[in-house]
């Protein structure tokens, strides 16, 4: 019951921010964030969502994601915290309404909570005998976007669809080590996701 | 409801509809929910009693010849070599993996490997290492493989596999579970050959020190009990470590190249290291 609260908690998270309205438009507290973000799957939850931060010259995102992968699809449930930044250098206009971002690349830090993983080694462990964490996962990925202005509570907005490849530490140093049986597409995994800009 | 807001909810449901029907896709491992997800596809499921079945479907005879290998970790490829050259071997029953099958104890790791053993022309069994209980590691064993301690008999042979891991049990004293072994090794009236699989060895700083001992006098008091088998080390060692009629038999780590064919049969055994 408690996980599913948690998964509702965090699209209710995602509409909430999105929806908000501002009291004084045009008058941005300088810590409110630009945009909202829903993700599906990227090795960050089964959903996560966040507030965002972007560049003034719109090329650079940074996001803060809270994710949760419930037990029915995970074989456990799981809590992460993601921060993740994005850089897309290009926007190409298509229509009056729609553009398109033809590549995206970016790299995130995730943490899963959980008494099974580790930051620092417990002390009956020698030093070095593990030498990653299981808490801390870095990864990468490359990707895309498509987006279309849309009118909402009276105002223009812009409403994205994004989709990312990614991967990240552990599966890219066995990569490397293992050029036969590991091919690129083992260790890549797929995520798609919605931005909303505030 | 003014009428964008209900074309963002009915662009929303398209997604929904979008999203659940890429999700049924997702246990091809397209999609990714977390490094430590176990989720696992129906035939990657319950291996252990899996193939412990197709090892019976066969009858034994007097003689049974089966390989001991051990420690995939990260060595893939090297494992894909292993398969071809376990393939070459004449008259084997089955395979052993003596632990560490994953590094990080992903469950991609396990199923990389699950996928790389499957090549081999005969049923595997394996035992849990230190490496497969990291993070989500255990979780992930039990719902592939099955439980972390357990035996089966075959032929005049009687396999006992269990976990040696104390480490990452901070040497609680609960492992490995000497009140299950005493129990497997007495429950043996024909008294067959009793055959003890694990990943640490009894002599190595991995397993309790407080519990060597009893452990490795419980074998030698046992006479149905004349060799047991381990991995972990990364090297071939085939010694009487205790002086006490055991012998101690390790295979190397597949980035060695390296594994052991077993020869078993009423009264002796013989053990060949192969590398490859």
């Amino acid at each position: 019951m408690m996980k599913k609260n948690l998964l509702t908690a965090t699209l209710l998270l995602f509409f909430t921010t999105a929806f908000a309205q501002d009291d004084q438009p045009g008058l941005k507290k300088w810590y409110a964030p630009d945009h909202v973000k829903l993700q599906f799957a990227g090795n960050i939850g089964f959903l996560s969502a966040g507030p965002g931060y972007i560049s003034r010259n719109k090329t650079l995102e940074t996001d803060l994601l809270f994710g949760f992968l419930p037990q029915k699809y995970g074989g456990d449930a799981l809590v992460t915290i993601t921060a993740k930044t994005t850089y897309s250098p290009w926007r190409i206009p298509l229509q009056n309404t729609l553009n398109i971002v033809p590549f995206s690349i970016g790299f995130y830090l995730s943490y899963t909570f959980g008494p099974q993983f580790d930051t620092k080694w417990p002390s009956y462990y020698p030093k070095g005998y593990y030498w990653w964490a299981t808490s801390f996962r870095p990864g990468a990925y490359i990707g895309g976007k498509a987006g279309r202005d849309i009118q909402f509570n009276h105002k223009k907005r812009k409403a994205e669809l994004y989709y990312e490849l990614g991967t990240y530490d552990l599966l890219l140093i066995s990569y490397v080590q293992n050029p036969k049986y590991l091919k690129p597409w083992k260790i890549v995994n797929l995520a798609f996701g919605l931005k909303f800009e505030l | 409801m003014n009428a964008p807001f209900t074309n963002v909810l009915k662009n929303f449901s398209v997604y929904a509809v979008l999203i659940s029907g890429l999700v049924s896709l997702s246990c091809n491992g397209i999609f990714q929910y977390n490094p430590n997800q176990v989720i696992f596809r129906d035939n990657e499921k319950n291996l252990t009693v899996k193939n412990i079945e197709r090892i019976r479907s066969v009858p034994p005879e007097d003689t049974v010849r089966f390989i001991l290998m051990g420690d995939t970790q990260r060595w893939y490829d090297e494992a894909e070599l292993f398969v071809k050259s376990a393939n070459s071997q004449k008259d084997i029953s089955f395979v052993l993996h003596a632990g560490d099958i994953s590094d990080f104890g992903l469950s991609q790791e396990f199923k990389w490997v699950n996928e790389i053993m499957s090549g081999l022309k005969y049923p595997y069994l394996t035992v849990i290492g230190n490496h497969d209980i990291v993070a989500n590691g255990s979780a992930s064993y039990r719902k592939m493989y099955g439980a972390l301690n357990y035996s089966f008999e075959h032929g005049n042979n009687k396999f006992i596999f269990i976990n040696t891991n104390s480490r990452e049990y901070a040497f609680d004293g609960t492992i490995p579970d000497l009140n299950w072994l005493r129990a497997e090794l007495r429950n043996n009236p024909e008294n067959k050959n009793a055959i003890v699989i694990a990943h640490v060895p009894p002599f190595d700083g991995d397993f309790d020190r407080d519990l060597e001992v009893p452990y490795s006098q419980m074998l030698a008091d046992d006479p149905n009990v004349k060799f047991s088998l381990y991995g972990h080390q990364h090297s071939f060692r085939n010694e009487e470590y205790y002086k006490d009629g055991v012998q101690y038999i390790l295979s190397t780590a597949m980035g060695k190249r390296g594994y052991i064919v077993m020869t078993t049969w009423k009264g002796g055994y013989k053990a060949e290291q192969i590398e490859y």
